[in-house]
């Protein structure tokens, strides 16, 4: 009988450490605006070469974090994202060129793109897996060549625009301290979202969504909330870039609907952690960083460079940087252990499941 | 073993006075020509349980699906608390107050087991709050013995623990009509027997049940009325003893051979070859 009552109490200990929530927002958060903070810092040192690096970064940062939405907590691999960022772009030129302000070009880039969001996302969320990452890759090439041929805002839309009144200096740290103001508003809303029931209905869908919809999951009106939300941010880090970057094209490398800026979402993303609270952050600066580096401290190989970390990733990281600190970390439930037993014990199961990831 | 034997009627069965909960009137369901579900019709009462049983292939899960909404009728109406449901998607029907659970379990395989259970609770419908919804997930938790797991991931469990996470989440909506798929499939003797107590509780906790299963020893312990399914087809309702000891029934599961065996003879002396049919014993024809 004794025996009984004591592994009744372990069992009460259990259920009570299970019922006390977890605290992991709280720290992600914490540690998000402290390094958006560190970077805020890059101004400062009043090197125009890198405020222009870490500029790219930030802006990185919010397609990420915006890609993550759909991507990370749905779990839809969306394969087009760079639509709503060209959209935010062209919505600033069309705008301005017709004497408009930045702001109302900012906004309107905004409503246009989760309106599109939301008008493809009816179709195309009925489609699952490969069907809808193709569907949403053609889509966004199709805006592209579309704004191309018909010579939106310009000849083979090559948009040219009026640069701010203000010096070079100051304006290009304004745009800085946009993106960066852009990629803390999205940490805030992916905060809330991760302790909302709209984050726990994608999270829901992502982990299976026939058992989603079982459970009363709307799955279908969620996946379109979550795609109009992954536009809107990724419209307006477009919008900015238009108007930091001045001229501009449609297609092609570094073109407003550049397929590399989807993949790059998608790729950053999931090397930091898809569906986490820091992990699309991380991802950005890593990805961003090395490949500026890499560019120019080996220009020949650094594509291959890059695909080599793509094929790595993939191979021993598919769940990202996060979940390695979270192996680290984390103890057993109820069991009382030294530090460094904690970190041995960390160590041994990062390389337990990073091997059976390459194997 | 006291579950084996016919359940009392007086126990929270229902009389057939009682309104139906859930009506199938004249249901089909064609997978490219072949029926999976045959002009199938039958009540549910509020606060029965009714058994569903059948050989492989009858059409049980079939019958789960059209009640739950994952799969629609090619004709016939399914009605839930008299309103015709036949439409509705499966979330609709869950906001109703229909719950399932899936003979292939579907846990949220990144998502613990207490996370996996307040999912549940928070789309019920009922507009709970996070905190609300975390309440009635542990309440749930406790019920079926899941507290200590509640920290394990969907992909860490056992066959039973599975299982039971199904009927977690499932209760965790609070739903007026549970439709168990299965979940004693697999399970030990001793498990099995902790199922059958578990589903009494519930159902003693006013929820009506409807539970399809392979085990005739679970279900006879668990029913108040059982239906037999064959080829898509009901070919007996009733009692689970009226019903278990029905010649249509023995032939349907094993065999007319065998039937006629037993017909032959008269004793109860350890003839059944099989697990299923090993409380029929003593029930003869």
């Amino acid at each position: 009988m004794a025996s009984k009552s004591s592994s009744e109490e372990t069992l009460v200990k259990t259920a009570t450490s299970a019922r006390r929530e977890s605290r992991e927002w709280l720290w992600s958060l914490i540690a998000g605006v402290v390094i958006l903070a560190v970077i805020g810092l890059v101004p400062l040192s009043g090197d125009q070469a890198s405020l222009s690096l870490w500029t790219f970064i930030v802006m990185y940062c919010v397609l990420a974090q915006s890609w993550n939405f759909i991507g990370g907590f749905a779990g839809y691999a969306a394969f087009g994202n760079v639509v709503f960022f060209g959209i935010g772009a062209y919505a600033v030129a069309l705008v301005m060129q017709a004497n408009g302000s930045f702001w109302m070009g900012l906004l309107a880039g905004v409503v246009v793109a989760a309106l599109f969001a939301l008008l493809l996302g009816l179709p195309v969320l009925r489609l699952r897996g490969h069907y809808f990452a193709i569907a949403t890759l053609g889509v966004a090439e199709a805006v592209g060549q579309f704004i191309q041929s018909k010579n939106v805002g310009a000849t083979a839309g090559e948009i040219s625009l009026t640069p701010p009144n203000l010096s070079y200096q100051l304006t290009n740290t304004l745009f800085f301290y946009g993106f960066l103001a852009l990629s803390l508003l999205t940490l805030v809303a992916t905060v809330w979202l991760s302790r909302s029931r709209f984050g726990y209905a994608l999270v829901a869908i992502r982990e299976n969504e026939r058992a989603a919809e079982s459970l009363g999951i709307a799955t279908y009106w969620y996946k379109v909330g979550a795609f109009v939300l992954s536009a809107a941010p990724t419209a307006i880090a477009g919008g900015l870039f238009a108007y930091w970057q001045l001229s501009f094209d449609p297609t092609g490398e570094g073109g407003a609907f550049d397929v590399n800026i989807s993949v790059a979402m998608v790729l950053m993303t999931f090397l930091g952690g898809a569906g986490t609270i820091l992990g699309p952050i991380l991802g950005a600066i890593i990805i961003e960083y090395l490949s500026q580096y890499t560019a120019i401290a080996y220009p020949g190989i650094h594509g291959p460079l890059l695909g080599a970390l793509i094929i790595l990733v993939t191979i021993f990281l598919p769940q990202g940087l996060i979940r390695v600190v979270k192996e680290l970390v984390r103890s057993p439930a109820g069991v009382k252990q030294s530090y460094q037993t904690r970190f041995r014990e960390g160590v041994r199961r990062v390389a337990r499941f990073t091997a059976s990831n390459g194997i | 073993m006291s579950h084996a034997s016919p359940r009392p009627m007086e126990s929270s069965a229902s009389s057939d006075t009682t309104p139906a909960l859930l009506e199938l009137e004249h249901v089909t369901k064609r997978f490219g020509g072949l029926p999976a579900v045959d002009d199938l019709s039958f009540a549910v009462r509020e606060g029965e349980v009714l058994g569903i049983i059948g050989p492989n292939g009858a059409g049980k899960s079939t019958v789960i699906g059209l009640i739950g909404g994952a799969i629609a009728p090619t004709s016939g109406s399914v009605r839930f608390a008299g309103r015709d449901v036949g439409r509705l998607s499966p979330h609709q029907r869950a906001h109703l107050g229909i719950a399932r659970t899936f003979q292939i379990t579907q846990p949220f395989v990144g998502l613990d087991v207490r996370e996996n259970v307040i999912v549940g609770a928070l789309f019920n419908g009922k507009g709970m709050s996070r905190a609300e919804a975390m309440r009635v997930a542990d309440e749930v938790l406790e019920r079926t013995h899941l507290a200590a797991k509640a920290r394990l991931k969907g992909d860490e469990l056992t066959v039973a623990d599975c299982k039971r996470l199904e009927m977690a989440r499932a209760l965790a909506m609070q739903p007026r009509l549970l439709l168990l798929d299965e979940v004693m499939a697999g399970l030990v003797p001793s498990e099995v027997e902790l199922a059958v107590r578990l589903i009494r509780e519930i159902n003693h906790s006013g929820v009506t049940v409807v539970v399809i299963e392979h085990i005739m020893k679970a279900i006879q312990g668990v029913s108040d009325r059982v239906l037999v399914m064959h080829f898509g087809r009901k070919i007996a309702e009733g009692s689970p003893q009226d019903v278990l000891s029905n010649q249509r029934v023995i032939e349907a599961y094993l065999g007319e051979r065998y039937a006629r065996m037993r017909r032959e003879s008269a004793a109860d002396t350890g003839l059944a070859p099989s697990d299923t049919m090993a409380s029929g014993e003593g029930e003869d024809a």
